[in-house]
């Protein structure tokens, strides 16, 4: 699938608003057919980079690449992308027909040619009978059905997507993932994602891009950045991590909480101080004598597959998943294999993440909220 | 308490009224007087049809109407998208007081301060007489406009930011997209715009009379010229024609917009 290695490239990208930095020197390739998804909080900067791909925003400084071609000054009309936009913006004074037509007829597509590609639309993205109904009575998901089409009948070879599901409700949001990711497939175009659902970037992408404050703070695989996150902030974002300072006695042994453990990671100096991530499944609670670090159960969650347990090891709150049920005041040991622990390099989100000392439900309902309200 | 209310309204509808009344029966008086009814005639009907200077002044004041708002729409259109696209909240409020003054201005203040401006710039460019059909046009283009930028910057604000780029990213070019999403999106600002423009200049009497020469008479100038001598019955007869205009214009414009929301409401449902 992979043509060409880099059908997309930003270099040392930077966009200020009204002299504030949005987007901090940010530079990332994208091959061709494949599907990235830039992942990141509200505010993050991940529009904005859509928008410099698309040609609505001319960067401060830095250069942006689309089949090895500069294109900094070329009119988003002149691009080969097209968008997909966060609220849709579907043509209201057009019926269904004539908005995913519309790209057609601007490039004087012959009629009869477009009447066979509307109705393929039609039939790929499920909305067969639809054609003369008008816009505002769609509900949502078949507005943004209506909105791919739009854009991909186009044939373009990037589709930027800007939270195509964030109006969606779950049970929709999960269906249209499976049929977007179908249609990228089916039709082989390099999609470029924005979303700020882990678990949509982690299911959906073949290569995720963490952002955060403007700046990418890793690129990878799905899996390579939930196993293997660069940093504190990453750690945290991407699913749940315990996050415990450390530090590096040798080659696959570090210190944490005065025990030293067996690990995989190599490569630090002697005596270097590290951020040591574990994730709450990969702890096993055992009863008090038989592992490494002794604790107090302090709240028990059920959450369907799994209980939350947050246990308190010397004043660090620690969360762990399991599938067994234990009460709370009860005095365990926690036990950690070696592929368990993943060491990261001091960085400036060092102790800002991974305890959970603070955790409580309502502060993560509340600021889902207020995520989505800010939208 | 309910007979009370009734009675208060016919009250209010019987001054409201009564004048019109009273104008259009003696319209059709047969004799000059207007104090007695001596019987039915269409004779001031007939006299009416014979003054020149009034079917003059209605072409006139139709065409000044037509090219006033038509430019002042054209115009103001613009100045509610440049207005729309400003990013800094103080520059806009700016604008919009400055666009909001002519409007509260006394119509005498904007008329004569026109006049003396007109009157200037012709002196000064060596012309005789100035004022006369053009800068009657200028005159009512300039009160005209911002009204249409009050119908035109809330049907901007209302639709989508997206739709714009939404069709250059489908290929069309800023101009194309502007008149293919855009423009169908506040067409009824525009539309609402144009014929509060076009009403406007046709009622307006204080601006007209102090901008236009001798030689350009629109309808109210006309009429209040003649009305300062004794007036004669056969502006009784024009005056319940407009009467009776203004008032198939209302009946016809409640139809119709009694059709369009049956059709939106069959839409919708
Ligand atoms: N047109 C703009 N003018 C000023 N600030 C903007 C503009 N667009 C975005 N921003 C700011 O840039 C930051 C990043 O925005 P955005 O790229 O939309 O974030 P995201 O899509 O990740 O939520 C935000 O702080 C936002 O307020
Ligand atoms: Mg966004």
């Amino acid at each position: 699938m992979e043509k060409n290695n880099k059908l997309i490239e930003l270099k040392n990208i930077v966009v200020e608003f009204d002299g504030e930095r949005v987007i901090d020197d940010m530079s990332l390739y994208i091959g061709d057919g494949e599907f990235v998804t830039l992942l990141g909080c509200s505010g993050c900067g991940k529009t904005t980079t859509l928008r410099v791909i698309a040609g609505f925003i001319q960067p401060q400084s830095g250069e942006v690449f689309f089949d090895s071609k500069n294109i900094n000054g070329v009119p988003p009309y002149k691009r080969s992308v097209n968008t997909i936009f966060q609220r849709y913006a579907l043509f209201p004074n057009y019926n269904v027909y004539d908005n995913i037509a519309f790209g057609l007829r601007v490039n004087k597509v012959p009629e009869k040619e477009i009447e066979q590609r509307v109705s393929e639309m039609l039939k790929l993205v499920n909305l067969q009978g639809f054609e003369k109904r008008s816009i505002t009575k769609l509900s949502g998901g078949q507005q943004q059905r209506v909105a791919i089409a739009r854009a991909v009948i186009n044939r373009p070879k990037v589709l930027l997507l800007d939270e195509p599901l964030a109006a969606l409700d779950l049970k929709l949001r999960k269906d249209m993932q499976k049929e977007l990711k179908n249609i990228q497939r089916q039709l082989g175009i390099t999609f470029i994602y924005v979303t700020h659902d882990q678990e949509e970037a982690l299911s959906m992408s073949d290569t995720v891009v963490v952002m955060h404050e403007g700046k990418i703070q890793q690129i990878g695989k799905p899996v390579d950045i939930y196993n293997e996150p660069k940093n504190a902030f990453v750690a945290d974002f991407i699913g749940e991590s315990n996050i415990i300072d450390g530090v590096m006695e040798d080659d696959f042994k570090v210190k944490l909480d005065g025990k030293s453990f067996e690990c995989l990671d190599k490569g630090f100096a002697k005596g270097e101080p590290v951020d040591v991530v574990i994730r709450p499944e990969d702890v096993d609670i055992v009863p008090a004598g038989q592992g490494m670090l002794r604790g107090v159960i302090k709240s028990v969650t059920f959450r369907g597959v799994h209980f939350e347990i947050l246990i308190d090891v010397q004043d660090f709150m620690w969360m762990i998943q399991t599938t067994d049920e234990y009460k709370e005041g009860q005095e365990v040991d926690l036990k950690i294999d070696p592929d368990a622990i993943h060491i990261m390099k001091k960085s400036k989100y060092s102790g800002q993440f991974g305890d959970y000392s603070t955790y409580s439900d309502e502060m993560d309902a509340l600021s889902e909220i207020t995520e989505e309200d800010e939208e | 308490m309910k007979t009370f209310g009734k009675l208060f309204t016919f009250l209010v509808y019987l001054f409201l009224y009564a004048p019109l009344l009273v104008m259009i029966i003696f319209s059709f008086n047969e004799a000059a007087s207007t104090s007695v009814f001596t019987g039915f005639s269409l004779h001031w009907y007939g006299e009416l049809l014979n003054k020149r200077q009034i079917g003059e002044a209605l072409q006139n004041t139709l065409i000044l109407a037509s090219l006033s708002s038509i430019t002042a729409t054209l115009i103001g259109t613009l100045a509610a998208l440049g207005i729309y696209h400003m990013k800094k909240k103080a520059v806009v409020k700016a604008y919009m007081t400055v666009t909001n003054i002519p409007m509260m201005n006394p119509d005498i203040i904007t008329g004569v301060s026109l006049m003396l401006l007109f009157v200037f710039v012709g002196k000064t460019l060596g012309m005789q007489d100035s004022l006369g059909f053009g800068t009657l046009l200028i005159a009512h283009i300039t009160f005209n406009i911002p009204y249409v930028i009050l119908n035109v910057l809330p049907k901007l604000r209302q639709t989508d930011p997206h739709l714009l780029e939404a069709a250059l990213d489908l290929g069309c070019t800023p101009v194309k997209a502007f008149i293919k999403v855009v423009l169908p999106a506040i067409s009824s600002g525009i539309v609402s715009g144009l014929i509060m423009a076009f009403t406007l200049s046709l009622d307006d009497f204080v601006i007209s009379y102090y901008t236009t020469g001798s030689d350009f008479q629109t309808l109210p100038t006309l009429i209040y010229s003649i009305t300062k001598k004794p007036v004669k019955p056969y502006i009784y007869a024009l005056f319940s024609i407009i009467f009776f205009v203004i008032l198939l214009m209302l009946v016809l414009m409640n139809v119709m917009q009694a059709k369009s929301d049956r059709k939106n409401a069959r839409k919708n449902s």
